[in-house]
């Protein structure tokens, strides 16, 4: 019983993992860039959540202005830092170390203003339990499945229905030529950082609303949903978000022998695992 | 005459583009062969697949009677085949001194523990290589440019040096991408003589190049590639004169 | 007196880290999160020696740069054979899995609480107990230091390591082995880390795991950032500079709650300040 109970939890998690997943390699594989400050986005949503919520905003209001804040930020980094380190022939370091940079300043202002202490959500009906025979899933986790699974669906139609989507995969697919068509790649990625970002958001308010607000607290679901995008294969979104389900339900069931706070020696090892033998991942497309 | 390179059956594929198509040919030793074709024929695939770059979806590649198939770069060069590039891919920041260096091999202090552990012996023998290097920069013709950076230096002079650094592995057989494109009439000169003169030395080289006048001049042998595959193989006149090669190299316009 | 001691030797340490770092990210270009990680690892090596009293100081020391070198190439060798943003998820788990282990595995590392009571440094039979004996041996280790870095820089492997950062293919095309020479460097870089941090542990007598994470990384990559990259200028004005900056922060009344955000948050902006308008920083070269 405990088996599935931590399997339920496993899959709840690792769905909302799914979506930062989802999210950052909507990034990644169209802009190239190793976009850390992501984990700060998804970070600061969820704080910002907070702060419609303790102030009397509905909590799904709530939710969208923090993804219509999310999704300014994002588009910002793009637009003024990202695309000048660009017109500047930055190198891919020079842009991963601003990326680093904006990490620690979205992070630290957020601890500076709020506080460096866990901060809980005071929704109350995020506590509230269903029992379906001996499981037990609260509300905030059965919204937390149901709104992520709505998020990656959504994220799958955008990118092969919508003409924004078809002009992002074109993008995605051949930077050299969208430059010379009328794609403007460099349009294309604000709308791109922008989605993601408001994207990240949504795991960045509901996983809190579980467990609670932290100021570096988006640093470790970075990691694992980069993972899990690495070993599904960059360009799939159905191999990262399934690999993120299995990561942190593997995760979860390994807490019968392992305890706690070395789950993140699994994801690794997960992670070594491909690298050695497969990484170009399950589902490379590119 | 033994075969000194041979491909066989050479098969790559880029995504919807058969890029090599079954190429089949050989080259003999000492002599220079020139390969040309319409751009997009797969000249430079054949280097980067010869070379070890690129490995193909079928095919052999025999090098002196040994097989060259699934060897890395640096094994490939270290058997006798190196290769310049079109795009000529020198070190800009180092100076034409030090481009002709990295190519030198088996050099002491290539490595942290004996540059930290013996300094002085890393510095004596450093001046042995340095002289050697300076022998290569003078066989091309760049005697008094070895300390000027790359950046620096005239695009005919940095051809010349993509040669000196090829020179320097030692390798016996010279794959040159291109090594007369873009140059005017003095440098073209200098360019071709040297080619001659490393022939003479008794390298053998195989050239691709789109200068019929540079072909005519100095190959003994050319190879007409077209779609990844060998159209035409013979004499330089013969190739040249020939229409319908003509045809399909300049599309008809002459 | 001991104040600016304490400064010059903690400044000195992280001299070693400045070079360990330099020489990873800045010349051979690769992007470490883990430098703090490997700092961490050798500090709780020798602590773990010295408080067992298993082995004295330099022998110590020794296998701490040894475990480090084994460590970097370890992570180093698998991951830079594949596409080159591996290695940064690589280094980013390595990271945080060290600060996991630091902080959970109570047996070798004392936990969150770290270890007190690190006997002081021992050689020849001598044990360092003033602040001015730990500077001597810092400035030491320091110039040592500073001394590997130039001799290998100015050897061929210096320019194997510039060439390689211009363009890969062609030293492949040059028949020298790029792969092993980047394992190479980072097993220096990884020697580095593990000695800072077996003075480290020794002069402060207590480590614990906050000195060895994420945000530490992110320190001392501003340390090469500001500093300049790829030199060895840059890699002792780096630390000496970031360093002194708590103590002009002690100036602006800065309410201790917030104290180590704000340092973080600063060395966030200089991160994105140099790199749009100074990417080589002080004395470095273009990274």
């Amino acid at each position: 019983m405990v088996l599935l109970q931590l399997l339920l939890n496993g899959i709840v998690t690792g769905c909302a993992l799914g979506v930062v997943a989802v999210s950052f390699a909507l990034v990644y594989s169209t802009t190239r860039i190793f976009h850390v400050a992501h984990a700060g986005i998804y970070t600061l949503g969820g704080y910002l959540a907070w702060s419609c919520v303790t102030h009397g905003v509905p909590d799904p209001v709530a939710l969208l202005l923090a993804m219509l804040a999310c999704t300014l930020l994002g588009a910002l980094i793009q637009a003024q830092l990202y695309a000048r380190l660009e017109r500047r022939g930055a190198t891919h370091l020079i842009v991963l170390i601003a990326s680093l940079g904006v990490l620690a300043v979205i992070q630290n202002v957020i601890a500076a203003v709020y506080s460096p202490n866990i901060l809980q959500f005071p929704s109350a009906w995020a506590a509230g339990v269903v029992a379906v025979g001996r499981l037990r899933l609260t509300y905030a986790q059965i919204a937390t499945l149901g709104i992520s699974l709505a998020a990656f669906v959504a994220v799958l139609l955008f990118a092969r229905l919508t003409l924004l989507g078809k002009r992002i995969r074109a993008v995605a697919s051949n930077p050299f030529l969208a430059e010379i068509t009328r794609l403007e790649p460099r349009r294309v990625y604000i709308y791109v950082i922008g989605i993601a970002s408001a994207v990240v958001c949504v795991p960045g308010v509901l996983v809190p609303l579980d467990l609670g607000l932290q100021p570096y607290g988006g640093v470790t679901p970075l990691l694992t949903a980069t993972i899990a995008m690495i070993a599904g294969g960059v360009g799939s979104f159905a191999g990262a978000f399934m690999l993120s389900v299995a990561i942190v339900v593997f995760q979860n069931l390994s807490l019968l022998v392992i305890p706690g706070e070395w789950s993140i020696g699994i994801t690794f090892f997960i992670f070594v695992v491909f690298m050695l033998f497969r990484p170009r991942g399950l589902f490379a497309s590119a | 005459m033994t075969e000194y390179l041979s491909v066989a059956g050479l098969r790559k594929r880029f995504g919807g583009l058969q890029a090599l198509d079954g190429t089949t040919f050989a080259v003999a030793q000492g002599r220079i062969t020139c390969l040309v074709g319409p751009n997009g024929a797969g000249k430079t695939t054949i280097f980067n697949v010869i070379t070890g770059f690129l490995r193909p979806e079928a095919g052999t590649v025999t090098f002196n009677g040994r097989s060259l198939d699934g060897e890395r770069p640096q094994a490939i060069v270290r058997a006798g085949v190196a290769r310049t590039f079109q795009h000529l891919r020198l070190f800009s920041d180092l100076t034409a001194l030090d481009n002709v260096l990295v190519g030198l091999g088996g050099q002491f202090g290539e490595e942290p523990l004996g540059a930290i552990f013996r300094p002085f012996h890393t510095a004596r023998v450093q001046r042995r290589w340095r002289e050697d290097a300076r022998e290569w920069l003078a066989h091309v013709g760049l005697a008094d440019r070895a300390n000027e950076r790359v950046r620096n230096l005239s695009y005919g002079d940095q051809k010349l040096l993509t040669v000196a650094r090829v020179l320097a592995t030692g390798a016996e057989l010279l794959l040159l991408d291109e090594p007369a494109s873009g140059l005017a009439a003095g440098a073209l000169d200098q360019v071709m003589a040297l080619l001659r003169r490393l022939q003479a030395e008794g390298k053998t080289l195989l050239v691709v190049e789109h200068n019929t006048r540079v072909v005519q001049q100095i190959a003994d042998e050319v190879l007409f590639l077209h779609q990844g595959h060998l159209l035409a193989q013979g004499e330089p006149a013969r190739i040249i004169a020939d229409p319908a090669l003509a045809e399909i190299y300049f599309g008809g316009a002459l | 007196m001991d104040f600016l001691y304490s400064y010059l030797i903690l400044a000195e340490i992280y001299v070693l880290l400045g070079l360990s770092t330099n020489l990873l990210v800045g010349i051979v270009g690769i992007f470490s999160l883990s430098q703090a990680a490997v700092f961490g690892v050798g500090a709780y090596i020798v602590a773990d020696f010295l408080l067992s009293g298993a082995l004295p100081f330099l022998p110590s020391l020794a296998t701490a740069a040894a475990c480090c070198v084994l460590l970097n190439v370890l992570v180093t060798l698998p991951s830079l054979r594949v596409a080159g943003d591996y290695f940064v998820v690589t280094s980013f788990g390595i990271q945080l899995l060290a600060t996991a282990a630091f902080t959970n595995w109570t047996g070798g590392t004392g936990g969150a609480n770290g270890l007190p009571g690190i006997p002081p440094a021992g050689l020849f039979g001598f044990t360092l107990t003033d602040t001015w004996q730990y500077l001597v041996l810092t400035t030491v280790a320091a110039a040592l230091g500073c001394l590997c870095f130039w001799l290998v820089m100015r050897a061929p492997f210096g320019r194997l390591l510039r060439a390689i950062r211009e363009d890969e293919l062609a030293v492949a095309a040059a028949a020298k082995g790029v792969l092993r020479a980047k394992v190479e460097a980072a097993a220096l870089a990884g020697a580095f880390g593990g000695i800072a941090g077996g003075l480290y542990a020794t002069f402060l007598s207590f480590i614990d795991p906050s000195s060895f994470d994420l945000d530490a990384s992110i320190l001392l990559l501003t340390m090469i950032v500001v500093g300049g990259a790829r030199t060895l200028g840059g890699s002792i004005l780096g630390p000496f500079l970031l360093l002194a900056l708590p103590q002009a922060l002690a100036l602006v009344a800065i309410p201790t709650s917030i104290a180590a955000a704000a340092r973080q948050l600063i060395y966030g902006v200089l991160l994105i300040a140099f790199a749009l308008f100074r990417p080589q920083g002080l004395l470095g070269e273009r990274l």
